[in-house]
């Protein structure tokens, strides 16, 4: 690789925090209280090293805290690295904070006279690139109107034009695809597709997978502080869901000590009783114990339950529902056809959801046991929650598959 | 070498700064820009009140002698003072955005600045309805003694400003190291009546001979000492480019200290 072709060069660098426990800011507090001024050393960043080259698109993934936002920053040099060198060739933009610097009482086109020129750009230049800001914002009409009248909305489409009409040569991204309503989104999205194509390097952090394999064409998955993997989208984000899916799924069974149920359990429940759910457990296709599953994946439930009065024709059913309370599905065993089930010991209903295509997000799952014709013996709503991890940013409740076939 | 060229690329920052400083500064007050020049006058009639008529002198006009110094001072001073406080009144910029930082106390200074040529305006205008007149030949050299100010203004404001960040104190220890410094220097007296075995300290403060030329010019109507504002212009240039190195060794922690 010519040297010349690196357009980020960033070289063992770490950065560690001083966490004062008790700081005293004043002369005065530092002379009396010395021994107060105790600080904790967190690491953030433990010696991670890597190039970007002219014209590529990355993205940092990772958990919240592992040092990806921080990366951004040393990048932009709000901060500077404790050890290790960080070098990047032409100018750089940042997209981290938008609007910094805006005046409310000012204009929007003095305001982006100011906010441009903490860019480092000159009059002339922004004199230059003012009718494309503008006309990006899509603010023609309240421009020369103070910004404080501005919705929110308003404000962050003036910013993002600012921001990225720069033509930087390195354009740092943080989170920032959700400025806006879902056109604005898809205008950004493709401005950044033409500033990629027009040769500019981008480093985006997000959590939104989706975009970063839209528009990356390498991924770099920090963890505590160093860099655990790094290759294409695809591959990398796969391994990250896959490590974050059994996080989430320790973390939950460390919360709820397993999915034991009770009748005091968050979820409301109701019914004769005959019968009663005892526990839900969820497992993947491979037979490992998780809740938190791929979009696409198998997902085994095992419903324990415990019979005190026997019962002829009873019912089992599940319905799932997401996080606003709409139904994605429900079934039950009459409505499958199985017939009616006599219980007359403690058991277990396995239930196999195939290929459950469900997209990102968390889900609720209500448990029932009826008898007779709908007579609830126990309905346990929110009984169980899964949670189902995507790398697409689509759109819905479920994943319709599809292919495309453009003619032209 | 690479500090100035990028300073010189955010120069429209620096416009920018300056433009909001001056026009933000007196927002909402009913006299608005007019305490730019209300604010030195009183502290003028105060001054001349007590060193004139109260501590007697002998030094005629002493109104003019006194207001020809006091401007300028009254840069320096509040360039320091105001200039210390200023990387923390711009946080909001420091934590979230990257731009040379040495722009913050560079566009207070230079606000400061503008606001003494604008009070310069009053000193001309004293100066001519009172007669007193001017020697042009010396005037010519009172754009090098104001850059000169403006120099060794710069380099103290941007220790001030980089320490205060790291030790807040230091904001209101200024406050009282200004007004020492200023009696300190002859501002409100003549350096004539210093005792000559305190001259030797006195000559090592830069203000003493900026100073001393302001008056030179517009009071004596005088060629300035050459030897003294090449002096002072030394000493001015030895302290921005110290205050420049100190800036750029505590910036890099700005972002995490604020």
């Amino acid at each position: 690789m010519a040297e010349n072709d690196i357009a980020i060069e960033v070289r063992n660098v770490t950065k560690s925090f001083k966490v004062y426990l008790d700081k005293g800011a004043q002369l005065k507090e530092r002379l009396l209280f010395r021994k107060r001024s105790r600080y904790e050393e967190r690491k953030v960043l433990r010696g991670i090293s890597f190039d970007v080259k002219k014209g590529e698109a990355i993205g940092l993934i990772g958990h919240n805290g592992c040092g990806k936002s921080t990366t951004l920053k040393l990048l932009t040099r709000i901060m500077y690295p404790d050890s290790g060198s960080i070098n990047i060739k032409g100018r750089v933009s940042s997209l981290i904070e938008l609007g910094a610097g805006f005046h409310p009482d000012m204009s929007g086109r003095e305001n982006i006279y100011t906010n441009a020129s903490i860019f480092g750009l000159t009059k002339k230049e922004i004199d230059a690139r003012l009718d494309s800001i503008v006309e990006f914002s899509e603010l023609e009409d309240f421009i020369d109107n103070p910004v404080r009248t501005y919705s929110s909305g308003m404000y962050m489409r003036l910013a993002f034009s600012v921001a990225i009409n720069v033509d930087a040569d390195v354009l740092l991204i943080d989170e920032i695809l959700a400025v806006g309503d879902a056109n604005f989104q898809t205008k950004c999205f493709n401005k950044l597709r033409e500033i990629k194509a027009q040769g500019a390097t981008i480093v985006i952090v997000s959590h939104a997978l989706g975009q970063i394999e839209q528009i990356c064409d390498r991924s770099v998955w920090i963890h505590e502080g160093l860099i655990r993997a790094e290759g294409p989208p695809k591959e990398v984000d796969l391994e990250y869901l896959d490590f974050m899916s059994r996080r989430v799924q320790e973390k939950n069974r460390d919360e709820t000590g397993g999915a034991e149920l009770s009748a005091e359990s968050g979820g409301k429940r109701w019914g004769s009783g005959e019968a009663r759910i005892t526990s839900v457990r969820s497992y993947a296709a491979d037979g490992s114990e998780q809740n938190a599953f791929r979009t696409g994946e198998d997902i085994r439930l095992c419903v324990e339950y415990t019979v005190k009065e026997p019962l002829e024709d009873a019912v089992i059913g599940f319905g799932v529902f997401d996080m606003n309370g709409v139904q994605c599905y429900g079934t039950n065993t009459r409505i499958d056809k199985i017939g009616g089930l006599s219980l007359g010991n403690s058991g277990k209903a396995v239930i196999t959801l195939k290929d459950v295509k469900l997209i990102g997000g968390e889900y609720t799952i209500d448990l029932a046991i009826e008898k007779g014709e709908g007579i609830p013996v126990d309905y346990y709503r929110q009984a169980y929650r899964i949670q189902m991890l995507s790398s697409l940013g689509d759109a819905g409740i479920a994943r319709i598959d599809h292919t495309w076939d453009i003619q032209r | 070498m690479s500090t100035i060229k990028e300073l010189y690329a955010y120069r429209q920052m620096i416009f920018s700064l300056v433009k909001k400083d001056l026009r933000g500064r007196y927002k909402g007050s009913v006299l608005g820009f007019l305490w730019t020049f209300i604010n030195p006058l009183f502290q003028l009639i105060v001054y001349t009140i007590v060193f004139s008529k109260i501590l007697r002198n002998d030094i005629p006009r002493y109104y003019l002698y006194l207001f020809v110094a006091l401007i300028p001072w009254i840069f320096f001073s509040s360039s320091i003072t105001v200039g210390a406080a200023s990387i923390i009144s711009q946080k909001d910029l420091v934590k979230k955005i990257y731009f040379p930082r040495m722009v913050i106390p560079i566009s207070y200074v230079t606000s400061c600045f503008v606001n003494m040529l604008l009070c310069f305006i009053v000193i001309f205008a004293v100066i001519i309805v009172t007669g007193a007149g001017v020697n042009f030949l010396a005037l010519l050299t009172l754009p090098v003694i104001m850059i000169v100010e403006y120099i060794f203004a710069l380099g103290m404001a941007m220790i001030a400003s980089a320490v205060t960040v790291y030790f807040r104190d230091l904001e209101h220890i200024l406050g009282i190291i200004a007004m020492a410094w200023m009696y300190l220097t002859p501002v409100v007296y003549s350096k004539k009546i210093v005792p000559d075995r305190y001259l030797p300290l006195f000559n090592l403060n830069p203000m003493t001979h900026i100073i001393d030329c302001y008056r030179t010019v517009l009071y004596e109507k005088q060629i300035p000492d050459l030897t003294a504002l090449l002096w002072a212009a030394g000493l001015g240039v030895f302290f921005l480019v110290f205050g420049a190195f100190v800036f750029n060794k505590l910036q890099k922690h700005f972002a995490e200290e604020l």
